[in-house]
């Protein structure tokens, strides 16, 4: 009888205990290896990384900012909690206790005061803290950041994007860029830089075992240049890399996991609005509507498209306005409005006015998105379609940087460019509408000429209550697509594979990295 | 020829040689400024940093120092080659890095294929209208019209990603610890496919201008002498016959320096393949001046190089060079 009751004592033990005792920690993933075309993109650190996105993912893995975006929207990272308080136009930050930098010291609310008054003596082109006023450490781990006056993208551009420096190494550093010393990748994230070989174009990081989020999940972290990723991801020498839209099905039969980003880079076709008849808004409209974007979806890209907003902002963001003026396909009604102008057609079937020919010269050439240059057939799409409404045009190919010169010296008709970030803030309008945003860039219309759209832009950058914001957002789409200064033309698809045995679950993150980076690097796909 | 004329004739060939330098020098100078665009247009144009006009006019003045042919020279004898505006190095240690990788790959292919496109030559044209002969010009003829892109293509979905035999991408396996003899598989491994698609490139040429030198050789009087005189096939094959059809072959090696830089930058870049090629395109596209003028300047000199000592060859090779007047 005893051991009857025995036995039934052991046997409730045991049951106890299999079922009571912690689950088993998820394994250590010795490393992971991400492939990418290119190779280098600079050092990572806030000054050395290339002024591209992935630049500044290789630099995120190293630096923390104080927010980060994750897969459903903001997320702390070195700030546990932060709010906003009007009435002082001031944000305050609290920090992590646990938060560490790579040499152990600890981070503290000083490293973060000291952080915005060096990016104002040596500026991150990444970020704009001149809207940042004081910067008090009231405790050891609380910040508060006055702005002298309100800024919308506060928390994208600043507290998601500006990396925290460390005090105590980079207070003695007077030329940020020069500055090539081990310390100087020295930061507060998840992983520590250990090499970059620059003729490879091969990164190493290692985990930081003190993150305060929790050890990561994989030891080593390497970026290996891979020519043909398709083969490379086949043959699992590498574990996560962007691939063709093509590529996608024989990926998936080898057993990867293939994910496809939101809409967020839009090829745009860059018009000269400040020369005739260009200038004419008429003539842009017609423009848009002689362009049939299906048609260069299908014949260019095999259908691995869809048609942007003529908004500028992407389909997907939360701001997106429905109402936006759209241009369907109409060959006709350019026509129209181009004979409204004066044009008549000439005998070889061209239009022409007072005896000079109606002809534009599109310049075209291989654009990069995130980091991959994609050779493309839209000029010649374009140009066939806009000699079929009577615009002769001269389609002129050329290598990216000399296009881009070209555009950036007015020294242009028509030209196929694009960018990224139209799912990120709506800054993202100024800078790619206003040249007080946007002069130094080449993808920015530079388009000053509607007092309306300035306001309106001037306007959302100083909007804190989001749902006003979107109200003004709404209503610069309106304008922008109705003035028409750049034309959205599509969206290619952008899609990524990853080995998913490696027990890494990669995605592309909603409004992209920081500013909308549209790279499935997220650190946060590797903490805990 | 006494020994004064030819020490003169030697002397006349580096001067003719260093003007030639200097004149080379002055272009890799020159020419890349004369590129449409600059660093930062290039640099910041597919960026998500949008620069207003203050950061841009900074940035440009700081990008576009100009610097003097003169300030140049001094620069380039002082080994003091600048920074390259992209990776903030040095450039001199940015060569260094490459250099090693394309000497590598070219190098390897250069004399694999030369030797072996000699040999195989040599034999074809001893062997003329037989059956191999007529198969290996065909076949040759065949393979040296097929561009380098599709062998690479063909190589790469072959034996990377349907037998998996070989690897994809890049010089080595990054960051792997492991001892030399491994390190030297490891780095062999990876060199195969892109080695194996320059040697079917650079082989087919070889083959046929040594065939076709060699094919009029053996109709010299002197190779009927030498059979006359009953000498071994071998001995009236290499040491009469070859030596003579050898010159086109060193000229067309001496041309073929020439391409060491740009030649293989298709199937460097196919590979992810380290070196100069790779990195004088990438320069390009982000017009990096100095890291430019760097790797443009030194393939030149390499070119002067090679054909300056190939001047001394052709006489080593060819005894009737060193006595033409």
């Amino acid at each position: 009888m005893m051991k009857r009751w025995m036995g039934l004592l052991l046997s409730i033990l045991a049951v106890v205990f299999l079922f009571t005792r912690p689950m088993p920690a998820p394994a250590q993933i010795r490393e992971i290896r991400i492939g990418d075309s290119k190779g280098d993109w600079g050092y990572p650190n806030p000054y050395r990384h290339y002024p591209r996105g992935p630049g500044y993912v290789r630099m995120s893995w190293v630096f923390d900012t104080l927010v980060w975006k994750g897969e459903k929207g903001y997320v702390p990272a070195l700030a546990d909690s932060w709010s906003y308080d009007p009435a002082r136009m001031a944000f305050t930050f609290h920090l992590n206790p646990n938060a560490k930098w790579h040499d152990l010291q600890p981070l503290t609310a000083r490293d973060v005061v000291f952080s915005i008054a060096y990016f104002k003596k040596h500026p991150y082109t990444w970020i704009s803290v001149d809207d940042v006023g004081r910067v008090e450490a009231p405790e050891t781990h609380t910040v508060v950041m006055y702005l002298s006056k309100p800024y919308s993208p506060f928390i994208s551009d600043i507290g998601g994007t500006m990396p925290i420096l460390p005090k105590h190494i980079w207070e003695s550093v007077d030329n940020p860029a020069a500055y090539n010393d081990p310390k100087a990748f020295i930061g507060s994230g998840p992983y520590r830089f250990a090499d970059f070989n620059k003729a490879q174009g091969t990164y190493l990081y290692e985990a930081f075992a003190e993150y305060y989020q929790g050890r990561p999940k994989a030891d080593r972290l390497i970026y290996v240049r891979s020519g043909q990723p398709l083969v490379s991801l086949a043959n699992r020498q590498i574990d996560l890399a962007g691939i063709q839209p093509d590529m996608a099905e024989p990926l998936r039969k080898k057993g990867l996991v293939v994910i496809k980003d939101e809409r967020g880079w839009n090829k745009k076709l860059m018009i000269n609005h400040q020369k005739a008849p260009f200038s004419d808004k008429r003539f842009r409209h017609a423009l848009a509507f002689a362009i049939d974007r299906q048609e260069i979806i299908e014949k260019s890209h095999r259908g691995f498209a869809a048609p942007a907003s003529y908004g500028l902002l992407s389909v997907d963001h939360e701001m997106y306005h429905p109402g936006t003026p759209t241009y369907p396909f109409n060959p006709e009604r350019a026509r129209a409005l181009i004979e409204s102008m004066g044009y008549g057609k000439g005998a070889d079937g061209f239009y022409e006015r007072s005896g000079q020919p109606l002809k534009v010269e599109l310049l075209a050439s291989n654009i990069t998105v995130a980091g991959q240059s994609v050779a493309d057939r839209d000029g010649e799409v374009i140009k066939m379609q806009l000699e079929r409404v009577g615009i002769r045009v001269d389609l002129v190919n050329l290598e990216q940087a000399t296009t881009d010169s070209r555009v950036k010296s007015w020294n242009f008709d028509l030209a196929v460019s694009g960018h990224g970030g139209v799912s990120g803030d709506p800054r993202i309008l100024n800078e790619m509408i206003s040249s007080q945003y946007g002069a130094g860039s080449v993808n920015s219309a530079r388009y000053d000429a509607d007092t309306e759209l300035n306001g309106l832009l001037e306007a959302q950058m100083t909007e804190m209550d989001q749902n006003k914001r979107k109200e003004i957002v709404y209503k610069i789409q309106e304008v922008y697509a109705e003035e028409l200064p750049a034309i959205s033309l599509y969206y290619p698809d952008s899609m990524s594979a990853y080995d998913p045995e490696k027990g890494v679950a990669w995605y592309y993150t909603p409004g992209g990295i920081s500013k909308g980076i549209p790279i499935p690097q997220n650190k946060m796909s590797l903490i805990k | 020829m006494k020994h004064s004329q030819r020490n003169s004739r030697h002397r006349q060939y580096i001067v003719a040689y260093l003007l030639a330098a200097l004149v080379m020098m002055y272009v890799s100078y020159s020419v890349p400024r004369w590129l449409p665009g600059d660093f930062v247009t290039a640099m910041y144009s597919s960026s998500h940093v949008t620069l207003n006009a203050e950061q841009e006019a900074d940035l440009r003045a700081y990008y576009t120092q100009r610097q003097g042919f003169g300030r140049y020279l001094v620069d380039f004898f002082t080994l003091n080659w600048g920074y390259s505006y992209a990776f903030l190095t040095p450039i001199s240690e940015l060569i260094r890095e490459a250099l090693p990788w394309t000497l590598l790959l070219l190098g390897t292919a250069h004399l694999l294929s030369m030797v072996v496109g000699f040999l195989a030559g040599v034999e074809a044209a001893w062997r003329r209208g037989r059956v191999i002969e007529k198969a290996g010009v065909g076949s040759m003829t065949v393979l040296e019209g097929f561009p380098e892109i599709g062998t690479a293509v063909i190589l790469l979905l072959v034996f990377a990603l349907h037998l998996g035999w070989f690897p994809a991408a890049g010089g080595e396996t990054a960051y792997v610890e492991q001892s030399f003899g491994r390190w030297a598989l490891d780095v062999t491994h990876h060199l195969a496919l892109p080695l194996l698609t320059l040697l079917l490139a650079y082989f087919p040429g070889n083959f046929l201008l040594t065939r076709g030198s060699m094919v009029m050789v053996l109709k010299e009087h002197f190779i009927e002498t030498a059979r006359a005189k009953g000498l071994p096939s071998l001995r009236i094959r290499y040491a009469h016959a070859a030596r003579n059809a050898l010159l086109p072959m060193v000229t067309r090696f001496g041309l073929r320096i020439a391409f060491m830089v740009t030649g293989a930058l298709v199937v460097e870049t196919i590979y992810a393949y380290p070196g100069l090629g790779t990195l004088l395109f990438n320069a390009i596209a982000m017009r990096d001046l100095p890291l430019i003028q760097g790797i443009v300047l030194l393939s030149s000199l390499m070119v002067l190089f090679v054909n300056l000592a190939l001047e001394f060859v052709y006489g080593w090779i060819d005894p009737r060079v060193k006595h033409a007047s």
